[in-house]
């Protein structure tokens, strides 16, 4: 610069400085934000997100399903830049190798109701359905491999794990493996069909029994992150759940052992009831660092992307279903954490974004 | 003691799913034999910036085989860096290269552990070695990158038995398509190369009886050949005619010298028809 000037150039009278979004957006991203979302004339600029989306509008989803050949079912989700894969692969649990087990005997003079009970608590006593996330991967620079499991992945992981059970998404019928004791060595077929239909008179012996569990190891890798976590993972596990389909397994007496068909036109779907799928938003305050105070301004940001989730501390998520009798709206989980901005009457508008959510996850399902 | 950072599953041990035999013999009984050329590899896909928040980052496809069952290779790798090295780190001149492989649970037959496991360590030192002779290290002294690979479907063919020892073969091919796909994230950060390596298998096969007389070929499929010799991974500059990484394994006879020469030959080949796949995808980047 000192050569420029003794040589007598001008220098430039006005010193440009204008940045692109990007650059703003990372140079002083509260800030940024906070103008994109208030702009001085709303008739003419719309409220906006440094990313370009309105305060409740999310990312496109896209779901694969089979993609991978290893496991039993298969699912990939990407929503803008979070990329997830969804791997389930079927295990045989004998009943042997579980320390308490004992079978519930007199299962048929239940009620639907309470069998449904029953087999959810089947599903979590023995621990058949066993979620896994991995963010490990490089997918974000924050994280990298050789660390332990890091908060995130355990929270989210657990999530998973106990959303599975409450909103009882897998059926453990499809996960019990029968076997129907035959007395001689002849006839096994004819005798099942028999038991079947007079197990009344028939003695215990030829009442069919659990030999084993298939417990399925519901794994997810991150290929790319960019926020909201929850969602994709939940979408991508929902999806990999009705991909799945394991191959049909008997109880082999003289080895001791299941054995599976490995023909193709045998495999089994599993039985998936209802589709819940997860909606979060983050909530973003004026003030950068003080606490809320009344008559501030603040925004609710759906489906917050990694440097959003970053600036905001008020998270909520819930969980929809409308997949029931006559579609109606049913509200299967909320969480919230961190922040008092969220009452009763946001939250219930927020159930009418997450249905809307919900239809486009849905149809990108199918 | 089990990691009570993660969900474990049940207590007693889960057992994968065991298949009748007749099955079995009805899937496999005949060795298909390969479909291709001897000297053609498997058609592949790569593609760039799969994950934007990373320097560099990259994927890579093989095409599976005609027969179902047999899966390609799939892999996805980033690259974090050139970053400055922790205050704790000892002085470095030249860049420090960290190489990562881990296989995604669901990637091979057998269900994998979170934990890395030796071979996926091995295949990390390999690459690392791979990469080495590529990077101009000199050009950032004090900084390391991290070069971190998921192997998302391994090369196996989920309907043969594991009778062979497949394994050690798969790590040759999974290998060679690290090293290629590194490379092509490496490009994607914008780290300074020598030139773009690409990795490349030739294997000496047997393919009818023991009698019979072994054939080299290129891109080996475990399953496609009744058995596998000796096999060869090389990791090769083209323009400088250099190969940074030479990984042989097999039971050959050592007075056999020009079959060793002409497996190398070959694995330059392989590589070099990898490369031109690498060239031609970070082309299309920049038009």
């Amino acid at each position: 610069m000192a050569t420029l000037t003794s040589a007598g150039e001008q220098p430039p009278a006005q010193p440009s400085l204008t940045f692109t979004r990007p650059v703003f957006a990372k140079l002083s991203p509260h800030p940024y934000l906070l103008h994109t979302l208030s702009p001085s004339d709303p008739s003419t600029t719309p409220s906006s997100r440094t990313n370009g989306r309105k305060p409740n509008e999310a990312r496109k989803i896209q779901i694969n399903t089979s993609s991978l050949s290893q496991a039993h079912g298969s699912a990939l989700v990407r929503t803008g830049d979070t990329t997830v894969i969804c791997g389930v692969r079927g295990e045989i649990l004998p009943v042997a190798a579980i320390p308490q087990f004992r079978e519930n005997k007199n299962r048929k003079y239940d009620d639907a109701g309470t069998l449904e009970e029953k087999g959810r608590k089947e599903l979590k006593e023995y621990d058949l359905l066993v979620p896994n996330i991995e963010l490990a991967t490089g997918c974000a620079p924050q994280f990298l491999p050789g660390v332990p499991p890091t908060t995130l992945v355990q929270t989210v992981s657990t999530r998973v794990y106990s959303l599975l059970h409450s909103t009882g998404l897998v059926d453990v019928e499809g996960l019990r493996i029968w076997y129907t004791h035959t007395r001689g060595g002849d006839g096994d077929k004819m005798e099942g069909v028999e038991g079947e239909e007079a197990h009344e008179e028939e003695d215990e012996e030829l009442e069919p029994e659990i030999k084993a569990y298939w417990v399925l190891y519901i794994d997810l890798l991150f290929v790319s992150f960019d926020g909201n976590p929850f969602d994709a993972a939940w979408a991508a596990v929902v999806a990999a759940l009705k991909d799945t389909k394991l191959p049909a397994a008997r109880w082999d007496p003289d080895r001791e052992m299941v054995v599976c068909s490995g023909k193709e036109e045998q495999k089994k779907k599993l039985n998936v009831r209802g589709l819940p799928v997860a909606s979060s938003a983050a909530v973003f305050l004026e003030k950068e660092h003080a606490e809320e105070r009344e008559g501030d301004r603040h925004w609710i940001l759906l489906d917050p992307d990694r440097q959003e989730e970053g600036l905001c501390n008020e998270v909520i998520t819930m969980v929809v279903d409308c997949n029931g009798q006559d579609g109606e709206l049913r509200i299967r989980s909320i969480e919230k954490q961190g922040g008092t901005v969220l009452g009763r009457e946001l939250i219930r508008g927020f159930a009418g974004v997450a249905e809307e959510r919900w239809k486009e996850v849905v149809a990108a399902m199918q | 003691m089990t990691d009570r950072r993660r969900i474990n599953g049940p207590a007693g041990t889960t057992i994968p799913p065991v298949f009748e035999d007749e099955d079995i013999k009805h899937d496999s009984k005949v060795v298909k034999g390969r479909s291709r050329a001897p000297d053609a590899v498997r058609r592949m896909f790569l593609k760039t910036g799969v994950t934007p928040s990373a320097s560099g980052s990259a994927y890579l496809e093989y095409e599976s085989s005609a027969k179902s069952g047999v899966s390609g290779l799939k892999l996805s790798c980033t690259v974090h860096g050139p970053r400055s090295l922790p205050r704790s780190s000892p002085f470095s001149p030249h860049i420090v290269l960290s190489t990562h492989v881990k296989y995604a649970p669901f990637a091979t037959k057998q269900r994998r552990s979170y934990l890395r496991d030796p071979s996926e360590r091995d295949l990390g030192t390999h690459l690392e070695t791979a990469l080495r002779g590529a990077i101009i290290a000199d050009r950032w002294p004090k900084s390391g990158v991290d070069i971190i690979i998921s192997v998302i479907e391994g090369d196996q063919d989920r309907a043969s038995s594991n009778i062979q020892g497949d394994e050690t073969w798969d790590m040759m091919n999974v290998l060679s398509g690290c090293i290629t796909v590194a490379s092509a994230a490496l490009a994607d950060a914008g780290i300074d190369c020598v030139d773009t390596v690409a990795g490349g298998v030739a294997a000496l096969v047997q393919n009818a009886g023991e009698d019979s007389t072994p054939t080299i070929v290129v891109d080996p499929i475990p399953s496609e050949h009744e058995k596998i010799l000796g096999a060869c991974c090389i990791a090769y500059l083209p323009t400088r005619d250099e190969v940074t990484n030479l990984w042989f394994k097999g039971d050959l006879s050592a007075s056999a010298m020009d079959l060793y020469t002409k497996l190398v030959e070959n694995g330059i080949l392989a590589s070099t028809s990898a490369n031109r796949v690498l060239v031609a995808s970070l082309n299309e980047t920049l038009a």
